[in-house]
């Protein structure tokens, strides 16, 4: 309990944060504190390429990308091209899928996750900032932190599908930023479970 | 059951023991069937039931935020054909910021199976493949299953234990709003990615009862964009409901039109009705729509009063040359040449005197309108057609119009109409030129003109009685506008032929039209008769011989008129009680006996009687529909179906594509056609339509005037 107390009073919000988020305008800033104690905030990342997912590792949406490897495949891809991947569990702390810190790092071991950051987000402060509805639910942020593409992670939303064989958006979109090109599919509907807030 | 554990091999050292409520099998579901023997070529309705525990939900076809459909995939024996799933309604979950839209406790999925006609008797055995995704307040799970039911193919169709079941869940379908009038527009011009949309809307005056509450709006699911779950109610001065409703585009242009289901409350039932409504830019020009899943009327363009004004006299000047009104017309020339050497005030009074009974006619159908529509009954064009009394007493009436052509009596109390036009004052003529004005407008009433139909659609929906009147105003002013102007313009009635004995002999040869209308009403009548239309020939020829013995004995005699008349009245009286009442029964009409069990092979065309049901089976089982609304009183529609259906080319064309073709029997008004006529904003037949074979797609709506170019090309369409 203690930590979740320390981790709510390290929640705090950036000056400004309260910026609607639109594809185009620039990502707002937020703090976050990830499982290993640490402080961070988006604009720690300036001049790098951004991917935030909203996680729930009890969600088929998000179990499906993960048991087929196709996440982790796709997180070891991106990373290998200097891309920060930040993991945003937003689950509240009386739901059964809620990780404490302990847990969710046995997750990440356990699950091959090849992630920049697992950003405990219980009081859903940065979910609400950034409107997250469903798990998954993805965003790509430009160098110059500009939010490029938001919504789903691919083309195919149900549990039970082959993520492989499917169009993955978040791919595509930072493929296109690496090449210089316009960002083709800049926003798409979400898919998944809602995100478990607190009431 | 397939059982799906999340977590697996590795969740095991990292969770608390979470297993027994992210396991599975919090929902049951089986197969059911509304029949256990059916017959080929019927259509049979399936249901999934899905049970929920307490506190599990599973997702309607749009299940919002979050969620996923349910899916059904069939695996069905060959003949066996499945339509689209029909989704009871749903109901709303919290949270508002991951708002979804499922079922709690139980939700059966109807799905008709149409079975084809040549089945062969004996068991057949029905497989589906169901997969869900069940949720909690806390967490969600995939499940799937495989389904199996046995149907029997027979000669006798037997109910199953469980059409009671589907019937009740038949009834949660959301129905096509027919009762309502939707509009929706833009409350700002295009910029962000999100925009406020508002939908307003007015129930048309045909509800029993005060109109229900609108509660709230589901909207269907796209990929493009996402109407957000927040309904923002709006109250909009002119209209029953209005709401507001956020907008999130994903992709693409803004959305053209939106559907959904609205939700209704009323006597503390939910019922929703399917909608799909154009989106406008502003609110004048949010055009208007009414629809339904099955086929919304694909109705565009805006839908301003003064165009409507417009339609409505140019199709009142239509109406003129349509068959219904020609003989009046001949009325109408031998009434300028009569009077063509009058003082051209005179002549001018009596064109006014026609359009003022055209007027007075007009106003009191619109009073007619009104009063139904008040009275919370469907209206519609021409409806007096499907009332016997009133084919009885107008058949009665063009035979004796004939007669007097003919010259067997006259109506006017001066003697012969030359006498009436040359010396007799205007008190003469006046009720004559004003009885044609009536006439017309009775006899009009069975023809729809092109162009008539759209704006009598429109005053049909109306609610404001002002607008019906003016409506019917302006139609009765189109009808009546040539005679008018003719009337007003000396110059050319010169070119009108000089009066003279040619005058009586052309009177006589008008007759004859006259008394073809007469045959044409006398054979409407067979229909709520049937043979008893014998006695209504007798009570004609009774009729004839009293006029002839009043033209004869009480006009032109010379004396014993009192004795003649006491005869005329004899005649009458015992004409009345024997023929009508005795003989014809005629306030006690047969029942319509024909609506439902229409069908008839004609021309090589198997029509089948017409009911959105058999639309959708046809549709699911892959079949074009064409549609024919049409009614026996209804001159342009037989005339449409002699020259541009029953014809070799369409024919050819209807065999070629597999098209199912319905007719749909307007002579006796019921309901449910008024119904569908006024979902596409007709107040008449005819109504021919063109489903395309693809569910999903809308309907072609064909011209009110056809050709069999129009109809092959309309059905090239829908079999794409």
């Amino acid at each position: 309990m203690k930590t979740t107390i320390a981790v709510l009073t390290a929640m705090t919000l950036a000056a400004g944060a309260f910026a609607a988020v639109e594809v185009g305008q620039p990502a707002p800033d937020f703090t976050g504190t990830t499982i290993d104690g640490k402080t961070i905030h988006l604009s720690d990342f300036k001049g790098k390429i951004v991917v935030i997912e909203s996680y729930n590792a009890d969600c088929p949406y998000c179990h499906n990308q993960y048991k087929t490897g196709a996440m982790q495949a796709l997180q070891q891809e991106l990373a290998a091209k200097g891309v920060v991947w930040l993991l945003v569990n937003s689950v509240n702390p009386n739901n059964p899928s809620h990780r404490t810190p302990e847990q969710a790092k046995a997750e990440m071991a356990a699950e091959k996750m090849h992630v920049t950051a697992w950003i405990d987000d219980s009081s859903g402060t940065i979910g609400h900032l950034y409107d997250m509805k469903t798990t998954p639910d993805m965003y790509v942020i430009n160098k110059d932190g500009i939010l490029v593409y938001e919504g789903a992670i691919d083309n195919q939303p149900d549990p039970f599908h082959d993520p492989a064989k499917a169009r993955n958006y978040v791919r595509e979109a930072v493929n296109s930023l690496l090449a210089d090109k316009p960002v083709e599919i800049s926003q798409t509907k979400p898919y998944g479970c809602s995100v478990k807030y607190a009431d | 059951m397939m059982a799906f554990l999340v977590g697996e091999a590795p969740a095991q050292n990292a969770l608390p023991s979470f297993n027994d409520s992210l396991s599975a099998g919090h929902t049951q579901a089986r197969l059911i069937l509304s029949a256990e023997v059916a017959r080929p070529g019927d259509t049979v309705w399936a249901g999934v039931d899905l049970k929920m525990e307490p506190g599990w939900h599973t997702y309607w076809k749009n299940s919002g935020a979050a969620g996923m459909p349910t899916k059904i995939q069939w695996h069905l024996p060959p003949g066996v054909t499945a339509g689209p799933v029909q989704w009871p309604l749903p109901e709303k979950f919290p949270p508002a910021e991951v708002t979804t839209y499922g079922y709690e406790n139980e939700a059966v999925l109807l799905v008709p199976l149409t079975l084809a006609g040549n089945l062969p008797p004996g068991p057949l055995n029905l497989k589906a493949n169901v997969s869900w995704l069940e949720c909690s307040a806390e967490v969600c799970v995939p499940d799937q299953t495989n389904l199996e039911a046995t149907l029997t193919i027979g000669g006798v169709s037997k109910n199953s234990e469980a059409a009671a079941l589907l019937e009740t869940w038949r009834k949660k379908i959301p129905q096509p709003a027919t009762n309502c009038l939707v509009r929706a527009w833009w409350q700002t011009s295009a910029g962000d990615d999100t925009r406020p949309l508002v939908v307003a809307g007015n129930f048309t005056g045909v509800l029993a009862g005060a109109p229900p509450t609108v509660s709230d709006f589901y909207p269907a699911g796209s990929d493009a964009y996402e109407l957000q779950a927040a309904t923002e109610k709006l109250s909009l001065a002119g209209s029953d409901f209005a709401f507001r409703k956020i907008v999130k585009k994903f992709s693409g242009d803004w959305p053209k039109e939106i559907s959904g289901v609205l939700v209704t409350e009323a006597d503390g039932q939910r019922r929703g009705y399917e909608i799909t409504v154009p989106v406008g830019e502003q609110p004048g020009a949010g055009a208007l729509s009414v629809s339904p899943a099955s086929g919304p009327p694909p109705v565009t363009g805006t839908v301003a009063l003064p165009l409507m004004l417009l339609y409505a006299f140019i199709g009142g000047l239509i109406l003129n040359i349509m068959p219904c009104v020609l003989p009046v017309i001949a009325l109408k020339i031998l009434g300028f040449v009569s009077e063509a050497r009058s003082e051209p005030r005179r002549v001018r009074n009596l064109g006014f005197i026609y359009a003022l009974g055209v007027l007075v006619s007009f106003l009191a159908l619109a009073a007619v309108v009104i009063g139904l529509k008040a009275a919370g009954r469907h209206a519609g064009w021409g409806m007096q057609f499907g009332s016997p009394i009133f084919i009885v007493c107008l058949t009665t009436l063009v035979t004796l119009v004939a007669l007097n052509l003919f010259g067997v009596f006259e109506v006017t109390a001066g003697g012969k109409i030359l006498d009436a036009a040359g010396q007799l004052a205007s008190r003469h003529g006046a009720p004559g030129a004003f009885f044609n004005g009536v006439l017309a407008t009775v006899l009009a009433t069975p023809c729809t003109a092109p162009v008539l139909a759209t704006a009598l659609g429109f005053a049909f929906l109306q609610n404001n009685p002002a607008i019906i009147l003016l409506i019917f105003l302006f139609v009765g002013l189109g009808l009546a506008a040539p005679y008018v102007i003719l009337s007003c313009s000396p110059a050319w009635l010169k070119f009108l032929p000089r009066p003279g004995p040619w005058m009586e002999q052309f009177k006589k040869a008008m007759g004859f039209p006259m008394l073809a209308t007469a045959v044409w009403l006398f054979n409407l009548a067979y229909d709520d008769y049937g043979k008893g239309v014998f006695w209504l020939g007798m009570f004609l020829v009774g009729v004839a011989l009293a006029a002839w013995v009043f033209g004869e004995f009480v006009q032109r005699g010379r004396a014993g008129k009192s004795v003649a008349w006491a005869v005329v009245v004899i005649l009458l009286a015992g004409d009345y009680v024997f023929a009508l009442e005795k003989g014809l029964h005629w306030r006690t009409a047969v029942p319509e006996m024909t609506t439902d069990s229409f069908s008839r092979t004609a021309g090589g065309i198997a029509w089948q009687p017409w009911s959105p049901q058999a639309v959708a089976a046809a549709r699911a089982a892959g079949h074009p529909v064409l549609v024919d609304f049409t009614a026996d009183w209804c001159v342009t529609c037989n005339v449409n179906r002699k020259i541009a259906i029953e014809v070799p080319s369409v024919e050819n064309k209807l065999k070629e594509l597999g098209v199912v073709t319905l007719v749909g029997d307007y002579t006796h008004f019921p309901d449910r056609i008024t119904a569908e006529l006024n979902r596409f904003h007709r107040a008449g037949v005819p109504l021919v339509l063109v489903y395309p074979k693809n569910p999903e797609a809308q309907p072609i709506v064909l011209p009110q005037l056809l050709t069999p170019g129009i109809v092959v090309e309309a059905l090239d369409r829908a079999a794409r």
